[in-house]
């Protein structure tokens, strides 16, 4: 059975997805000793083990608030990552996943064929995330496509096959769950995926651990390897800053992100 | 960076608490270890389960509540291993932290 992991990235205006998908794979090699595939429709993009080049599917736009800039976000191929994988057990990571650790290593050898993470939370504290955990006016679980292990496997086929059917009909979809945004976004897809494969029952198996994630207005520094410094504003407004070392994060901002990664090509 | 920012930056406190609870979200996520195609928690819970297991094989739900057939003594060593090494980098970390200003 083959294993690698898998990270989508098509560039847009202002963020550069394949030099941060480079930058990624040096660290999921270093740390989970795996082969690194890559989605895209940059005919340069080097440093992986398997390129796949697609005409990004879908214009949509999302305001990013560290560049204070609406910008293309081209997110929709990820429903169709099933036929896309050339690995038969796959590791689907965002490119602003940090993986500093061998944390993700542990999925490869567990019996399940589908996991993502169903709870998120703000590094820093300073955020609650619960809202984020919750999507919709009818507050449905909402599960997060920033990183998927997943089998070839009925089920797994099933659960994007059902992403693809919902993106194909965002629009009822988006009725239906009642979504404020009219933005596709693959953790809506997701989250209705697997409630649907599940029969409406929420006990679908998760990652054990919680997504760490770093909010765009906190300030991300890179001060060795995998050690990264968070600067951010506490509940009091006042200046406090943290590290983190050894430990995998979702930067949610791309700005601070992009600095550590032209730094260090 | 100007200088303004960096008196700004220089002034950011390090946050005792928050490195406290990101410290421990990592350690608590670091005992999880998968074994026989299960998933499990090292620490005493496991061990004290293992522990009054008569044979030398047993079944045991893992955390993803799945029946797995596992060698006791396997899973034993694998598990207070685990929970040691991970108890004691948590402890050389927890140190580190109240140094620091």
């Amino acid at each position: 059975m083959t294993r690698g992991a898998l990270i989508f990235a098509f560039n847009n205006e202002v963020t550069d997805y394949v030099a941060m998908a480079q930058w990624s794979a040096q660290n999921i090699r270093r740390h989970l000793d795996i082969p690194v595939a890559v989605v895209t429709d940059d005919p340069m993009a080097q440093g992986f083990d398997h390129v796949t080049y697609l005409y990004p599917e879908g214009n949509n736009s999302r305001h990013f608030s560290d560049y204070d800039a609406t910008v293309t976000w081209h997110n929709e191929s990820r429903a169709s990552v099933y036929d896309l994988t050339p690995w038969d057990h796959t590791l689907l990571l965002d490119a602003d996943y940090v993986v500093a650790s061998s944390q993700l290593k542990s999925l490869f050898d567990i019996d399940q064929d589908f996991l993502a993470h169903r709870w998120a939370n703000d590094i820093t504290g300073v955020n609650d995330f619960h809202g984020l955990n919750y999507f919709g006016r009818d507050r449905m679980p909402q599960w997060w496509a920033t990183v998927i292990s997943f089998r070839k496997s009925d089920h797994a086929r099933l659960i994007f096959e059902t992403m693809e059917m919902i993106r194909d009909n965002w629009r009822h979809y988006r009725e239906l769950y009642n979504i404020s945004s009219a933005t596709y976004r693959n953790d809506h897809a997701l989250s209705i995926a697997i409630n649907t494969v599940s029969g409406h029952v929420s006990n679908h198996p998760g990652i054990l651990w919680p997504l760490s994630s770093l909010t765009p207005e906190h300030k991300l520094e890179r001060t060795a390897q995998d050690s990264y410094r968070i600067t951010f504003n506490n509940g009091e407004n006042q200046r406090r800053h943290i590290n983190v070392v050894g430990q995998d994060f979702h930067a949610m901002g791309k700005k601070h992100l992009e600095a550590i990664v032209a730094s260090a090509g | 960076m100007n200088t303004d920012q960096l008196i700004k930056h220089s002034r950011a406190r390090f946050d005792h608490a928050a490195a406290r609870r990101v410290t421990k979200e990592k350690y608590e996520a670091r005992m999880l270890f998968a074994h026989a195609g299960g998933m499990w928690r090292a620490g005493p819970e496991l061990q004290m389960t293992l522990l009054t297991c008569p044979d030398s094989e047993a079944v045991i739900l893992d955390l993803y509540e799945n029946p797995i057939r596992i060698n006791i003594q396997e899973l034993l060593v694998l598990s207070q291993q685990r929970w040691q090494e991970q108890m004691n980098a948590w402890l050389v970390e927890h140190q580190q932290l109240n140094q620091q200003r």
